[in-house]
C-alpha cells in the first residue's frame, strides 16, 4: 500500500511536469496547426540555459526562470518569423518534415556547442518530507508548484487577457479574425513565441531531477503529442487531466513491472497513444471534436 | 476499376531513356571488376562499399515511398523494419542459440519478422490518419528500441551482437546491387498493377476508394507487409556486412528521416524518385561530410528544411516527369490541408476531403 501511495505520489508530480512541458506543443497545433517536432528540443535549450546559469553565475534553476522566459520568447518569436510563418497552414507534412528538420539543427548545435555529456543542475530545494511510510521530495514538490503556476497563467492569459482573447480568435476562425482587425501574423509570432518561453521553462523545471543531453528531445516530443491526444488540442485542462494519466502510467509501470522499469515508460506512452487514437480520436478529456480540429482555447 | 486501369497505363520511358538506363545498369554491374586493374585508384574497395550503402539506401527510400508515396500514409518510423531484419538475421547466424543459420535463411527469417511485425503494427496504427500515423510509427521505433534493449537474452541487450565477419566487398555489392533492381522493378511494376493504382486511389480519397469496392485495410496491411519485408532483407545484409549491431547503431532516429529526405527531394509517389533522391543525397553527403565534418548533421537538417520548402515536387517532379502531377495533387489535398491561404473564405479546419476521384483522375488524361 505504501509502494502504491508512492508511486501515486511521484506520479502525480511527473504528470504535473509533463502537463505544463506539453502545454506549448499542444498550444502551437491548435492555433497555428503547425506540429512542432522540435519540441523536446526547446526543452533540452531551456535546460541548458539553466545548466549555464547555475553552472557559471550558480544561480538557483528556478531563478533562473526569469532569464530562461524571456530569452525563449525572443527565440520562438525569431524562429517563428523566419521559419515557422513559411509553414503555417500548409499540409501537415510540411510542418513535421521542416520542424523534424529544425530539431536535428537545434540538437546537433547543441552537442557541437556542449558536448553530449549528460550535465545536472543543483538546486537549494533538496531533501524530503517524510508523510508517514511515503516520502515527497522537494524539488518535485517546487517543479509541480511552478508546472501548476505556469498552467493557471497561460489560461488566464488566453482568457482574461485582449491578446490572449485574440490568439483564441484566430484558433477559432482565421478569417473572422483578420476581419476584427487582429494582425494575425503578429499573434502568431506572439503565440509562438509565449509558447517556446513555457516549453524552455519546462527545461528548467526537468534539469535538477533529469540528465540534460543534446538528444534527450524525442522522448519529450512523442509524449507531449501522447498527452495532447489523450487531452485534446489546447486544452488546459486536458492538459493537466492527460499529463497525470501519463504520469501514473509510467510511475505505476516503473514499481510494479520490475526489472524492466523505466525504460518501457516511453514505451507505455506509445501505447497509451496508439490506444487512445483508435479508440478515441477526440482525446479523452477534449470533449467532442475530433482531434484533425482546433479545440477552441 | 477501368478508371483505375487507366490511370496505371502510363506512357513508357522514350528509347534515349531506356538505352540510358540500359548503360548506366552494365556500368554498375562491371564496376567491382575494375578493382582488379593495375595503377587504376577509383575503383577501390571503399568504393565498392560506397556504392553498397547507396543500393541499401535506393532500397530502403523504394519501400518508404511504397507506403508514404504511394498510399500516402508517411511512416516516420520505417526504420523499425530495417532494426528488425538486421535483429533477425544477427540472431539467427549467431551461435549463441545453439543453431547458425546460413546467412540466405537467416536474412529471410529477419525479413519474414519485419513483414509479420509489419501486419501486426499495421492493424491498428494503419487506422489513424496523417500526423497520427506517423507519430504512431515513431512511437513504434523508439519502442522498439527499448524492447530490444531491455529482452537482453536474446538479442544481447545494450552489449549488442557479433556476426560472423565475412568479408567480401564485391559479393555485397552484387547482393545490395540486385536487390535494388528487383526492388525498383518491383514498384515499377506495382505502379502500374491494379494493386498500385488501388494504393494511389487510397491516397487520394479514401472513402471513395472503399466505396468503390477497394478493400482498403487489406491493401495499407499488404503494402506495408510488402515494404516492411523489403526493408527486413536490407537490414539482413547490412548486420552482415557491418558484422556488429547494437540498438544504437542499428535503430537511429535519422535513417528514417533520410529516407523520407531522399523520397522527397526525388520525387514522392514515383518510381524514379527514390532511386534519384537517395544517389543524389547519398553523394551530396559524401561532399558535406568531408566539407564539414562536425557540422554534416546541422547542414542535413538544414538541407531537409530547403528540400521541403523549395523543391516540394522533387526533382523527378521538377523534370516535368507525367507521374509528378500526381503528386501535386498529393500535395494539394493532404489530410488536413486546406485551400490556399486567402483563397475565399476559411473552410472549416477538418473539412473532409471532397471525393473528387473523377475529376482527380480527368486531369490526368490526354
Amino acid at each position: 500500500m505504501d509502494q502504491f501511495l508512492q508511486a501515486v505520489i511521484n506520479g502525480i508530480m511527473l504528470g504535473g511536469f509533463y502537463a505544463a512541458m506539453m502545454l506549448g506543443f499542444s498550444v502551437i497545433w491548435g492555433v497555428m496547426g503547425v506540429i512542432n517536432l522540435a519540441h523536446g528540443e526547446f526543452i533540452m535549450v531551456g535546460a541548458y540555459a539553466t545548466w549555464v546559469l547555475n553552472k557559471e553565475f550558480g544561480w538557483e534553476p528556478f531563478y533562473a526562470l526569469a532569464v530562461v522566459l524571456p530569452l525563449m520568447f525572443v527565440v520562438g518569436y525569431i524562429i517563428q518569423l523566419v521559419l515557422i510563418n513559411r509553414i503555417v497552414d500548409q499540409p501537415h507534412l510540411v510542418s513535421l518534415l521542416v520542424t523534424f528538420g529544425l530539431a536535428i539543427i537545434i540538437a546537433n548545435a547543441m552537442k557541437l556547442a556542449y558536448s553530449a555529456d549528460p550535465r545536472l543542475t543543483e538546486t537549494g530545494f533538496a531533501g524530503a518530507w517524510e508523510l508517514g511510510n511515503v516520502t515527497v521530495p522537494v524539488t518535485k514538490t517546487v517543479i509541480l508548484g511552478v508546472a501548476l503556476v505556469i498552467m493557471g497563467s497561460l489560461w488566464a492569459f488566453l482568457h482574461r487577457t485582449k491578446t490572449g482573447k485574440s490568439i483564441r480568435a484566430a484558433a477559432q476562425n482565421k478569417q473572422a479574425a483578420r476581419i476584427v482587425g487582429i494582425d494575425i501574423k503578429k499573434i502568431y509570432a506572439l503565440t509562438f513565441g509565449i509558447c517556446i518561453a513555457i516549453t524552455g521553462a519546462a527545461g528548467t523545471l526537468i534539469s535538477p531531477t533529469q540528465a540534460v543531453f543534446p538528444f534527450m528531445g524525442p522522448p519529450l516530443t512523442l509524449r507531449a503529442f501522447a498527452i495532447t491526444a489523450l487531452a485534446g488540442l489546447g486544452s488546459i485542462p486536458g492538459a493537466l487531466m492527460g499529463g497525470m494519466v501519463l504520469g501514473l502510467v509510467e510511475s505505476l509501470i516503473g514499481i510494479y513491472v520490475s526489472g524492466i522499469g523505466t525504460n518501457l515508460a516511453i514505451v507505455s506512452a506509445f501505447v497509451l497513444l496508439v490506444v487512445v487514437l483508435v479508440t478515441r480520436p477526440q482525446g479523452l478529456f477534449g470533449g467532442l471534436r475530433p482531434m484533425e480540429e482546433a479545440q477552441p482555447l | 476499376m477501368t478508371v483505375l486501369a487507366d490511370v496505371a497505363a502510363r506512357p513508357r520511358g522514350s528509347t534515349g531513356r531506356k538505352i540510358g538506363l540500359g548503360l548506366l545498369l552494365v556500368f554498375l554491374v562491371v564496376l567491382p571488376l575494375g578493382t582488379n586493374i593495375e595503377g587504376q585508384t577509383w575503383v577501390t574497395n571503399a568504393r565498392l562499399f560506397q556504392f553498397t550503402q547507396m543500393f541499401m539506401l535506393i532500397t530502403l527510400a523504394s519501400n518508404w515511398n511504397l507506403t508514404g508515396g504511394f498510399t500516402g500514409y508517411v511512416d516516420f518510423g520505417h526504420a523499425v523494419f530495417f532494426g528488425l531484419g538486421a535483429y533477425g538475421t544477427g540472431i539467427l547466424m549467431t551461435q549463441q542459440h545453439g543453431i547458425q543459420w546460413p546467412f540466405w535463411a537467416a536474412v529471410l527469417g529477419g525479413a519474414v519478422v519485419a513483414a509479420i511485425f509489419a501486419v501486426l503494427v499495421g492493424f491498428p496504427t494503419l487506422r489513424l490518419k496523417g500526423p497520427y500515423f506517423s507519430i504512431a510509427m515513431l512511437g513504434t521505433f523508439v519502442a522498439m528500441r527499448e524492447i530490444i534493449r531491455v529482452t537482453k537474452p536474446v538479442t544481447g541487450g545494450g552489449v549488442g551482437l557479433t556476426l560472423p565477419p565475412y568479408l567480401n566487398r564485391a559479393l555485397f555489392y552484387y547482393l545490395t546491387f540486385g536487390l535494388a533492381v528487383l526492388v525498383v522493378s518491383v514498384m515499377w511494376w506495382i505502379r502500374r498493377s491494379e494493386f498500385g493504382s488501388s494504393l494511389i486511389a487510397i491516397r487520394e480519397d479514401e472513402v471513395g476508394a472503399e466505396m468503390r469496392g477497394i478493400d482498403t485495410t487489406l491493401h495499407k496491411i499488404t503494402a506495408f507487409a510488402i515494404a516492411g519485408f523489403l526493408s527486413g532483407i536490407v537490414g539482413g545484409m547490412w548486420a552482415y556486412q557491418n558484422t556488429f549491431i547494437d540498438p544504437d547503431v542499428v535503430f537511429i532516429e535519422s535513417r528514417t528521416v533520410e529516407l523520407v529526405m531522399m523520397t522527397m527531394l526525388g520525387g514522392l509517389g514515383t518510381v524514379a524518385g527514390p532511386v534519384v533522391g537517395a544517389a543524389t543525397i547519398y553523394w551530396l553527403r559524401d561532399v558535406v561530410w568531408a566539407a564539414f565534418f562536425d557540422w554534416h548533421l546541422i547542414v542535413e537538417g538544414a538541407l531537409l528544411i530547403g528540400i521541403v520548402l523549395f523543391v516540394p515536387t522533387g526533382i523527378v517532379g521538377m523534370l516535368g516527369d507525367r507521374s509528378g502531377t500526381s503528386l501535386q495533387r498529393l500535395w494539394g489535398r493532404w489530410l488536413g490541408s486546406r485551400d490556399r491561404p486567402g483563397a475565399g473564405p476559411d473552410p472549416p479546419r477538418a473539412a473532409p476531403p471532397q471525393p473528387q476521384g473523377p475529376q482527380g483522375d480527368a486531369g490526368d488524361e490526354p
